[in-house]
């Protein structure tokens, strides 16, 4: 982990660049595509579970410092996703050279879909109620679908900073 | 004897035209497809020995046109910004009040929050609570600010509210934030009421209000009747273009004043 800590953080601050930079700008009917929330879903999806929860909290707060929701919200989102997703990544669910093409998309969809969903209801404990009131429903969807679009070459990614694959060839 | 002279010259003279003539247009095939191919050769070559001539001339055509195209550009977008701002500071119903004119930095980098940071602070006057408008009607409110930068809660967003009125303030109502891009929600309207499409309703500027009176914030777009309900529904569009801010006003104005 030690070994792969500094390229997976160097990569996270990088993904969060790129979402504030070219993601904010870049809305599907006003919905913001969250790589900032992708990218621990498909480390946790690569198995290594320390690493895809250093990306959350990583990606999460620095993400968090610009915006005006509450903070650590985020964060806490892509903790969710990268245990869910690490959990399976250790199963060897999702692994890209043994599962079908369509499960990393599939769980990557699935994380997108309910992502929204995680954000509004842990806002409820930050006693912040109108997030409901937003539109949950477009963000839910379209993040699924670029989640699916975006998943595989996520996982590749992480695979190699984290050197996930180079374990599992040994 | 001149005569003579006179009709021989005249002889030869057309023979040898003729000739000529004749010459000329058998050569001009051969002297023409060897022009077409020297002449470029003959360029080139004088391009090679007056090379940097050409190049220093070119490099001088170069800046002159990129000079012309600059003070183009200048034009387009001084004339541009001109006309934005002019349109996005179009704000007569702030009358006598001050106001700030700021430009957006950044917007809101996630989809639960409609809010924009302009390039106003402290520095400027600009306070939290203070109103924005642009673009014809309210944008939102101040909700924090640095010395050299503030952030603002547009009306959009879900956690924002404001106190209107229409029919020469006699009828009252809260208009709220739906998200981004998901317009405005206005609570009930009793059928009691006149309200028809195009209504323009404005901040009621109520005592202890956020709002100073009579800044426009929503059109009423449509209003259905559901059978057997009590109240109107009525859908609202903000009366600013939210989508396309590029400058604000921050007004002035603080509740207590």
């Amino acid at each position: 982990m030690s070994r792969a800590l500094a390229p997976v953080t160097l990569v996270t601050l990088f993904l969060v660049g790129l979402q504030l930079a070219i993601f904010t700008t870049l809305r599907f009917d006003g919905v913001v595509i969250m790589l900032v929330w992708l990218w621990p879903l498909a480390m946790g999806l690569a198995g290594v579970t320390s690493l895809a929860l250093t990306a959350a909290v990583v990606a999460g707060l620095f993400f968090d410092t610009h915006g005006t929701t509450p903070f650590g919200l985020t964060a806490a989102v892509g903790l969710a996703l990268a245990y869910g997703a690490s959990r399976l990544g250790r199963e060897g669910v999702g692994d890209l050279d043994s599962a079908a093409w369509w499960v990393t998309p599939l769980l990557g969809a699935l994380g997108g879909f309910s992502a929204p969903l995680l954000y509004t209801f842990f806002g409820l404990f930050t006693l912040n109620f109108s997030l409901w009131r937003g539109s949950v429903l477009a963000v839910m969807v379209v993040n699924a679908c670029a989640f699916f679009v975006l998943a595989r070459p996520m996982a590749r990614l992480a695979r190699a900073v984290s050197g996930a694959g180079e374990r599992a060839r040994r | 004897m001149v005569t003579l002279v006179a009709t021989i010259l005249y002889l030869t003279g057309g023979v040898v035209s003729g000739l000529r003539s004749a010459a000329n247009l058998a050569v001009t095939p051969f002297s023409w497809t060897i022009d077409v191919i020297a002449r470029p050769i003959g360029h080139l070559l004088a391009g090679a020995v007056n090379y940097s001539d050409v190049v220093a001339q070119n490099q001088r055509l170069r800046y002159e046109l990129g000079r012309a195209q600059l003070q183009v550009n200048e034009n387009w977008a001084l004339q541009r910004q001109l006309q934005e701002m002019t349109t996005q500071l179009n704000v007569p119903f702030v009358g006598s009040l001050p106001t700030v004119a700021a430009q957006i930095t950044t917007i809101s980098p996630t989809s639960f929050a409609a809010t924009v940071d302009i390039s106003k602070g402290r520095s400027d006057g600009v306070l939290v609570g203070m109103p924005v408008v642009a673009n014809g009607g309210v944008v939102g409110s101040v909700i924090s600010t640095t010395p050299h930068g503030a952030t603002i809660r547009l009306i959009s967003d879900a956690n924002s509210s404001i106190g209107v009125t229409f029919a020469k303030g006699k009828t009252t109502l809260i208009v709220s934030g739906r998200g981004v891009n998901n317009g405005l929600s206005a609570t009930s309207l009793p059928l009691t009421t006149s309200i028809t499409p195009g209504t323009i309703l404005s901040t009621d500027g109520l005592a202890g209000g956020l709002y100073p009176p009579g800044l426009p914030v929503a059109t009423v777009s449509k209003v259905t009747l559901t059978p057997g309900a009590a109240t109107y529904n009525v859908t609202l569009r903000p009366t600013a273009d939210l989508r396309h801010l590029l400058y604000v006003d921050v007004v002035l104005w603080e509740p207590s004043t």
